[in-house]
């Protein structure tokens, strides 16, 4: 091992990386645009829900409950259609995705004790905002008649329940408190995945790796030199991603460096890896973008980085166990949220350490074969 | 008018510039006839490429125009592409189309009609001696059979100009005087050719010849009037102290040009200068042991040698 | 024009031998989709269940016991242990085995026997804030269903008839997907990103590859124009797109059993209409770039990120920023998973989605023709 060569190599890969004059920025880029796309596309709770209210009653009650809609900041009244036949049109047009339905003699059935069955029409085309409006508005009516009940001084000291819920660690339950952290280590594995794979595959079309074994560069020197530009740039996106993340997002942030340090630095080796055995079964930089592509959109969606683990069918589950991304995901969140330590969070670690080896394994031995071929 | 019909190319003022500073071609003109072979020589960047790929439309020129059969490059590049073959310095195929797809796929691009496309590909590919490899994709074929391939499909619509940029770079001497062969065979067929080369015995084979170096055309002539330019004898020295002799010799005012090639020095005597005989002595009282002292033909290699030097002088003395 | 059409073909049956002679593409141009399509459909669900949760009773009384076996019916929490201690509740969260725990305190039976209310905690950890949400929302409700029936009990005791009151019963009517399946929802918008990472990714190389080749010279000395070149690159792969769709329509059909109501026509111009834009997209990214590596990573963000995220198809679009609202009128995914959904789930035709067609359209032309003037013919 010569530092000598190894600065070298390092050397030409920055002159190489400089001389593209898009290459560079966008390495910056990719990470602003994905911590504005996790941060505030995923990272939003449902809200703004696009309403309509058929209000056939028309007195004090009926737009009370209206308003009760409205003052929850959930939904969006943005008609006021007279008869139900126009909820059809709205909804066939996407114009509305919610339904308010008071029917006529509300406030007098009501003012006689009676139930009166009130309709709210959700759009199941979108499950989500469904199931969402639906939870809103049950809570909405709950309110409505737990207020009435009370109104009425009918309920003196009646046993019940006092029940406090709380949530710890994250208790205003942004998204984007479990975004930033996640993003920390997705985004290596778009910018370590992707771009030092067409670098190595690049240099494979063009020859030049050939060139490079016949200097007195050996094969050490030359991962080193090819991996060690990249290492750099990925801690310079990890720190803007981290810094962006607490200052302008404000995640909380109480875990330790080193903890997290640790967590990336193994997960990183995995991504290293990774993307070696790409460029190593890749003959072109297409190829090789068809196979990154292949292996990350699995981890992207099967990770738990996007679409929670606890909602994916029991089959899947056991798939996400293959995802080095998953560990990585767990430190992080649970460094950052809850500052757990090494105790807490060996298993990850332990797997990650296995993950990393069998990887790097791989792809070395594979890249002495590739090479002697 | 009759003078532009005759004219292939007339070139004026042509110059152009890369980024903001860098003039790779300065302020050319110069014209070339219909059924000329005219060979662009030149040290490398002297501006060759950037000149060939202005005069075929893929450059847009910073200054100046050309104009081709009359047509001008800058206002009707269409009329000129019509009449016009291109072969860029890289190979410029589809490594993954097969020989004949590749030279189907130009023939319907350059708009040559359908029933023609068969027998056209099966005249040119008989014509470069490729028609047992027609089945066999680009990316498979050897140095010399890819630029025989990339001058087919340059000949596919059938031009009129021929635009050849260095095409026998990096291939064997064999291909070489092949690809020559078929260029003079154009050149009976009355095809203008226009062709940068680096290789100075190529120049010799050319009717015209230009000599470009630092963006301009230095000299234009035919080999004969640039040889005729040389104002002496070229001897040739054998000499085992090839370094040891070019020193002694080149300070001598009669010593035009001294240079080594391989073995041999060779030496552009004035035609007042001394004898092959008064050499030898001046050299073996030296101490440098001569084998032979002979008169050779002047060639291409030694003019521009001396052309290049005499250049070269003239700059430094201009200022 | 003849020969336009001519030239137009050539580059056409041109890059189908690129596409036949890398058996890659025709892997990742017709299987990926499929096997995308797959996993997305089965990972993702908005429906959380098993939330893993850790009960202390602190009480251990009749009452207590029956409040705490509430939580082992419900289908949402997944009781996944007893515990005896605070301290255990926090090692239990730390390690993530637990996201919700329940706190019985001692005296929880004698209050209630005193008709008071007696109080209990309930923990919820945060850092997954999906499943905290619902496990925060369903706890609410459990709680509160619970207390009504004390109170109800006790009032019955009393004689007292609670529901003269009054009150309102609500109806909620999910339409065109009453089972709220998340199949139902997702493939439709599904088929439209994974049509589009697809294409985008593949036709954004093609014209930086012409530059790297060298071939881009040889075409510029050709009398083709431009547009005929872009014609050219961009109809074999209108006709995979198409094939694509029609593969992942059949997928999401009698695979995932969705119900396409709808007009088929309607979903095939749009289709058509949508790959166009992809395309164009895609040229959009090659006719500008730098290199080929800069066109893998620019077509990379842009169908991943934007042209995922922002089409709508899994986060809603009325919930974010307004400035990414607008931000994301400018992919063509938005206005094809409004296309997709409305003509599977609710029936659409022309007449509904005339404005989403006619945006396409737009765009279509848009694209590439921007992407025609923009590469430009310098050759470096």
């Amino acid at each position: 091992m010569s530092i000598k060569h190894i600065r070298l190599l390092i050397w030409k890969e920055f002159l190489q990386l400089r001389r593209d004059r898009l290459l560079l920025p966008l390495i910056f880029i990719g990470p602003i645009m994905q911590l504005i796309m996790f941060g505030y596309v995923v990272g939003s709770d449902v809200t703004n829900i696009p309403t309509a209210i058929v209000d056939q009653d028309m007195t004090m009650t009926s737009r009370a409950l209206a308003d009760s809609f409205v003052n929850t900041g959930y939904f969006t009244i943005l008609e006021r259609p007279a008869t139900e036949s126009d909820v059809q049109t709205l909804m066939d047009k996407n114009r509305v995705q919610v339904a308010l339905l008071i029917p006529p003699g509300l406030e007098a059935d009501l003012a006689r004790g009676e139930q009166v069955p009130v309709e709210i029409i959700v759009d199941g085309a979108d499950s989500k905002t469904a199931s969402v409006a639906s939870g809103y508005a049950a809570q909405v009516f709950a309110d409505f008649n737990q207020k009435r009940i009370e109104a009425t001084g009918l309920v003196p000291d009646a046993p019940g329940i006092d029940a406090r819920v709380r949530v710890l660690f994250n208790p205003t339950l942004r998204s984007v408190n479990a975004m930033i952290p996640g993003l920390v280590a997705t985004i290596l594995l778009i910018s370590m995945g992707v771009v030092m794979s067409q670098a190595i595959v690049r240099e494979r079309e063009r020859g030049t790796l050939e060139q490079m074994f016949v200097t007195p560069i050996t094969r050490g020197e030359y991962l080193l030199g090819k991996i060690a530009p990249y290492i750099l740039l990925a801690i310079i996106q990890v720190s803007v991603v981290m810094v962006v993340g607490i200052f302008w997002f404000r995640v909380p942030f109480h875990g330790t460096l080193l903890v997290i340090g640790l967590g990336l630095l193994l997960f990183l080796f995995t991504v290293i890896g990774q993307s070696m055995f790409i460029s190593m079964i890749s003959r072109t930089r297409q190829q090789a973008q068809q196979a990154t592509m292949f292996i990350l959109i699995p981890t992207m969606v099967l990770s738990g980085f996007i679409f929670p683990l606890e909602s994916m069918p029991p089959e899947i589950v056991p798939v996400t166990y293959f995802i080095p991304l998953r560990y990585a995901l767990v430190i992080l969140r649970t460094s950052f949220m809850k500052g757990a330590g090494l105790e807490a969070l060996w298993p990850q670690f332990a797997a990650m350490a296995v993950f990393s080896a069998l990887i790097l394994g791989l792809a070395l031995s594979r890249f002495q074969k590739r090479l002697s071929d | 008018m009759t003078d532009a019909l005759d004219m292939a190319i007339d070139a004026k003022g042509l110059a152009h510039r890369f980024g903001s500073s860098v003039l790779a071609v300065d302020d050319v003109s110069f014209a070339v006839g219909a059924g000329e072979i005219f060979g662009l020589v030149g040290p490398d960047g002297a501006g060759k490429s950037t000149l060939i790929r202005m005069l075929s439309t893929v450059l847009r020129p910073s200054e100046g125009d050309a104009d081709i059969f009359g047509a001008s490059v800058l206002h009707k590049p269409a009329a000129v592409k019509r009449r016009i073959g291109y072969m860029s310095q890289r190979f410029s195929l589809y490594p993954d189309l097969t020989v004949t797809e590749n030279l189907s796929f130009f023939a319907s691009l350059r708009g040559v009609p359908r029933r023609e496309i068969r027998p056209r590909s099966a005249r040119l590919l008989e014509f470069a001696g490729l028609t047992e490899f027609a089945n066999r994709q680009a990316q498979f074929l050897s140095g010399g059979m890819k630029q025989k391939l990339a001058l087919a499909v340059t000949l596919i619509h059938e031009p009129d100009l021929l635009f050849l940029d260095e095409p026998t770079t990096g291939v064997d001497p064999v291909s070489r005087r092949e690809f020559w062969r078929i260029i003079a065979g154009l050149h009976r067929r009355g095809i203008t050719v226009f062709v940068a080369t680096p290789y100075m015995d190529e120049a010799e084979r050319c009717t015209h010849v230009a000599f470009m170096d630092g963006g301009r055309i230095l000299f234009r002539d035919t080999p004969t009037g640039l040889k005729a330019r040389v104002p002496g004898r070229l001897l040739e020295v054998c000499t085992k102290d090839q370094r040891k002799a070019r020193a002694l010799l080149g300070p001598y005012p009669w010593a035009l040009s001294v240079t080594v090639l391989g073995e041999v020095v060779r030496l552009i005597v004035a035609l007042d200068g001394p004898s092959e005989l008064e050499i030898q002595a001046l050299l073996s009282s030296a101490g440098v042991v001569t084998q032979c002292v002979r008169p050779v033909r002047v060639d291409m290699e030694a003019t521009f040698a001396f052309l290049a030097e005499e250049a070269r002088l003239d700059r430094e003395v201009a200022s | 024009m003849r020969e336009a059409l001519r030239r137009i073909s050539a580059i056409a049956s041109k890059e189908f031998i690129h596409i036949r002679r890398d058996p890659r593409i025709m892997i990742a141009v017709l299987v990926m989709p499929t096997i995308q399509l797959l996993l997305f459909a089965y990972a993702i669900s908005f429906d959380v269940s098993d939330v893993p949760t850790v009960l202390l009773d602190g009480d251990r009384t009749t009452a207590s016991r029956e409040y705490l076996a509430a939580y082992e019916q419900s289908d949402f929490f997944n009781v996944v242990g007893h515990v005896e201690s605070q301290k255990a509740i926090d090692d239990a969260f730390d390690r993530s085995s637990a996201r919700i725990a329940v706190m019985v305190r001692p005296g929880f039976g004698e209050a209630l026997a005193r008709g008071e209310k007696a109080s209990v905690a309930v923990l919820v950890d945060g850092s997954e804030p999906n499943s905290a949400q619902l496990g925060q929302a369903y706890a609410t409700a459990l709680n509160q269903a619970l207390g009504r029936e004390l109170t109800f009990e006790y009032l019955e005791r009393q004689a007292i008839d609670p529901t003269r009151a009054g009150g309102i019963t609500p109806f909620i009517r999910t339409w065109y997907n009453p089972e709220r399946r998340s199949a139902d929802f997702l493939v439709p918008g599904l088929m439209v990103v994974v049509i589009m990472i697809v294409t985008v990714q593949q036709t954004a190389v093609t014209l930086v590859k012409e530059k790297e080749q060298g071939t881009f010279e040889q075409i510029i000395v050709s009398p083709i124009r431009r547009g005929e070149l872009m014609l050219g690159k961009v109809s074999p792969w209108v006709l995979l797109g198409v094939i694509d769709m029609l593969v992942v329509t059949l997928v999401a059909i009698f695979l995932f059993g969705v119900p396409l109501r709808g007009d088929v026509l309607t979903l095939g111009v749009g289709t058509f209409l949508f790959v166009l834009c992809s395309l164009g997209i895609g040229l959009l990214v090659s006719a500008r770039a730098s290199s080929v590596e800069v066109a893998n990573l620019v077509a990379l963000l842009i169908s991943f990120l934007p042209g995922f995220m922002l089409s709508g198809f899994a986060f809603p679009l009325h919930s974010i920023p307004r400035f990414l609202q607008v931000v994301s009128y400018a992919f063509p995914g938005r206005y094809m998973v409004t296309i997709t959904r409305t003509v599977f789930l609710k029936g659409g035709s022309f007449s509904i989605l005339w404005p989403e067609i006619g945006a396409l359209a737009l765009y279509a032309v848009v694209s590439l023709t921007l992407a025609s003037v923009l590469y430009s013919r310098r050759p470096d």
